[in-house]
């Protein structure tokens, strides 16, 4: 640039000076030197374990684990890599409930520290203050041991069956509880229910429908959408109809006690270790989503607050339309990355025997399998994890951030 | 615009390059796993023995005389380690790193005074007055169930006395040498007595607690199996958390060897917890005993040696209190306690070795009267007494 305004003829610099040499050869450089480290790594690592006679190949994936897995159907005949998925699996249970647990927490109290309540105010600050300044195990333990361990609820034996609260005037059990299992009410299904949930993924496009076409009533005609009234009424009324049809296909299904007084049937059961993980992460990584929430609203311009003020928008109305939309783009990266330690921290579940991918695969290192590819197949499926939901998220909040502009 | 776009193109290329040099570099050692061409190229600093190249060092029993030339050189010490040579490493540092357990009452445990204490870490006590001469020259690295075979393999530790059970894949696949077995041992299953369980069949869908990586856990899952008992593991890092668990009926039974049941009975019956049962039931073998890693032979035998001396001098009556001042003239005896035929310096251990280690740990009887009867297993009777009581505790003769 500088020779084209100078006017003298262009000349290249000489290659070790060139910008454009440079980082190709830096690139190159970083590159070399990394695959060559890794190399020389992995032979170490290699030759050092074939010293010792210990396999380095992948081919115990195939045996089988010979141990079973708390609470899952995993038989002890299945192989470590139906070991590793029933881990992943357990993993994300936990990781998915706890972020829809923390977001919600989040933002309740982030929007909580701004009120102008005085004991709602105290009462987020008091909360953000606590559990973001605990380190998350210490939550975990104290959740499985000061709640569960030694907290209020009874073991669960055929001489002490579970407490039992049940919907009033009838039989059926809302929840049992003890120290070890929960019951929660889950839906049976029946004949026909395949169809059933069909129709009503057709119910909900109806719906859907129904929402568009009063959106855009309101918008011709000014008169008021209603379009949460109307779509609700349109999905109910053709699930009803749906299920009347189809002779009841599901119904509801309540929490017993087993006939060896040991396990729950029916109804949806977990344990006192899912509980303490799933609650203990929430709370942990809904105090730093708060945070971030109220940076986010504060972040938001006071001019967008004057103009609701001035269009007469009450308080409800300002957040819902003007100020949370705009602080979600703010916060959307920041929480991305709460989510993804979220995932990771549930590493830690083994504190309370809770069968995490990390602790399944503890105990398969613990019981003869390989160590380093194990410890390898580990790092690999928690990379997956924080990619599949940078991937997803990503996709989000770029659409999120296009709306605006 | 345009030039982000560029950069990113080739910050893509890059890692493109990346990935694919992880491939090449990853296939090409996955492929060489039966060559011995890259073993030589990855080993290059251990030239001088031909038997490095056969991975299995244990091929080779008959070493005795090695120790000489095999003497390392300080940067050879990386690969010495796993290729013999770790006796001279551990007398020259002056200490043994001792993988030990932490909590479990009886065998490893940190006391009241902040101590390690136990019949595993005195047996750790005994290999260091061994080689070192000097019972206190330990540092003890504890380890939980699942952390110790890494920790040996990766010369971490110099070797483990942490209840170990002797298995065929552990000491194959693990690449775990088992020396001299210390203790023998069986699994049980402990209940709460008020529990009115008295048998195995009696736990069906019961949730068990049981520690994590150990060979419980797949005794347990075999014998439970085999006999058709549904149940539930609790699989637990450690005897400190599963152990409260376990009181407060999180989990109706707690299966372990039965040593370590009966340091658990003990340790909640005397805090005035509820009375234990333990079902007369023995699932399972377990030998329990010093482990060091495969292909060093010479540093197993010193261990071995040490660890023996306590059972030797057991069997010839000789204990903390007498072994200095022997003045017998029993041949034998004075071979053992280095006054006799020179021995032990073949094993690369000091002539008095003996005597240091009964002198300043004890012979294996007040070991276990010290560690083991406390948490209520009695020697008199066990298999851990004496061969010449009807025990197992046989040694080979220090001649």
């Amino acid at each position: 640039m500088t020779d084209t305004l100078s006017g003298t003829k262009p000349s290249r610099p000489p290659f070790w000076r060139d910008v454009r040499v440079l980082r190709v050869v830096a690139q190159v450089v970083a590159a070399v030197t990394v695959v060559l480290t890794v190399r020389y790594l992995l032979n170490n690592l290699v030759g050092n374990l074939n010293a010792v006679g210990i396999s380095t190949k992948f081919d115990f994936l195939g045996s089988p684990a010979r141990f079973p897995v708390k609470d899952s159907n995993f038989s002890p005949d299945s192989t470590i890599s139906a070991l590793i998925w029933k881990g992943v699996q357990n993993t994300a249970a936990s990781a998915f409930v706890g972020i829809a647990l923390a977001l919600v927490i989040g933002v309740v109290v982030g929007v909580g520290r701004l009120s102008t309540n005085w004991v709602v105010r105290k009462l987020s600050t008091l909360y953000v203050e606590t559990l973001r300044n605990i380190p998350p195990l210490v939550i975990i333990i104290f959740f499985g041991f000061a709640i569960f361990t030694f907290g209020p609820f009874s073991p669960f034996t055929p001489a002490s069956p579970p407490g039992e609260i049940k919907f009033p005037g009838t039989d059926a059990t809302l929840l049992m509880y003890s120290n070890q299992r929960l019951g929660i009410p889950s839906i049976a299904t029946g004949q026909n229910s395949g169809i059933f949930w069909i129709l009503l993924l057709v119910a909900l496009v109806v719906a859907g429908v129904v929402w568009r076409w009063r959106t855009r009533v309101n918008i011709d005609t000014g008169e008021p959408h209603r379009r949460v009234r109307y779509s609700l009424a349109t999905f109910l009324g053709l699930g009803v109809v749906a299920f009347v049809a189809l002779g009841a296909p599901i119904s509801g299904s309540f929490p017993e006690v087993s006939e060896s007084g040991r396990l729950i049937v029916g109804g949806l059961d977990t344990n006192n270790s899912y509980v303490s993980v799933t609650i203990a992460l929430a709370l942990y990584t809904g105090s730093h989503i708060a945070e971030i929430v109220r940076g986010s609203i504060l972040a938001v311009p006071k001019g967008q607050n004057e103009a609701s003020n001035a269009l007469a928008l009450s308080g409800f109305q300002r957040y819902r339309f003007v100020v949370l939309p705009q602080a979600a783009r703010i916060a959307m990266p920041p929480t991305i990355n709460q989510f993804l330690n979220l995932t990771k921290n549930t590493s830690l579940a083994a504190a309370v025997a809770y069968p995490d991918l990390t602790q399944v695969v503890r105990t398969a290192i613990g019981n003869d399998q390989p160590s380093p590819q194990m410890v390898l197949i580990l790092m690999g499926c928690y990379l997956s994890f924080s990619l599949f939901i940078s991937v997803i998220l990503n996709v989000v909040n770029r659409r999120f951030q296009l709306a605006g502009r | 615009m345009i030039n982000t776009g560029k950069t990113s193109t080739r910050k893509r290329t890059a890692v493109a390059v990346v990935a694919l040099g992880l491939v090449v570099g990853a296939c090409s050692s996955s492929s060489g796993d039966g060559d011995d061409a890259v073993e030589t190229e990855t080993v290059p600093t251990a030239p001088a023995d031909d038997d490095a190249i056969v991975p299995d060092g244990t091929g080779a029993p008959t070493d005795t005389e090695a120790p000489d030339d095999s003497a390392p050189t300080s940067d050879e010490v990386e690969v010495v380690q796993s290729e013999g040579g770790r006796l001279a490493a551990v007398q020259e540092a002056g200490v043994i790193r001792c993988g030990a357990n932490d909590a479990l009452p009886g065998f490893g445990v940190i006391d009241s005074a902040g101590d390690y204490a136990g019949f595993d870490i005195d047996l750790c006590r005994a290999v260091a007055a061994g080689v070192l001469g000097d019972a206190d020259a330990v540092e003890y690295v504890p380890l939980t169930a699942d952390a110790r075979f890494p920790a040996l393999q990766s010369g971490e530790v110099d070797l483990i006395i942490r209840n170990t059970t002797w298995t065929a894949s552990r000491d194959g696949g693990q690449g775990g040498n088992f020396l001299f077995t210390t203790f023998y041992d069986g699994q049980g299953v402990m209940v709460p007595e008020s529990s009115g369980i008295t048998d195995l069949e009696g736990l069906a869908d019961a949730t068990i607690c049981v520690l994590s990586g150990t060979t419980t856990e797949l005794n347990l899952s075999s014998v439970f199996t085999a006999r058709g008992i549904p149940y539930t593991p609790s699989v637990y890092d450690d005897n400190t958390t599963l152990q409260p668990a376990y009181e407060q009926g999180q989990c109706e039974a707690w299966t372990a060897d039965a040593s370590a049941l009966a340091s658990g009975k003990s340790a909640i019956e005397g805090n005035g917890g509820e009375t234990q049962f333990i079902i007369p039931e023995v699932i399972s073998k377990e030998p329990l005993g010093p482990v060091v890693a495969d292909g060093d032979t010479e540093w197993a035998s010193a261990v071995e040696w040490s660890v023996m001396a306590t059972v030797q001098a057991w069997e010839f009556g000789l204990d903390s209190t007498n072994i200095a001042e022997y003045s017998g003239d029993d041949p034998s005896i004075l071979t053992f306690i280095g006054q006799g035929d020179d021995v032990a310096s073949g094993l690369g251990l000091p002539t008095d070795y003996a005597v240091q280690v009964v002198s300043q740990v004890g012979n294996y009887q007040e070991i276990y009267t010290t560690h083991i009867e406390p948490i209520g297993l009695a020697l008199e009777g066990s298999p851990n007494n004496l061969w010449t009581e009807g025990g197992l505790m046989y040694v080979p003769p220090f001649r």
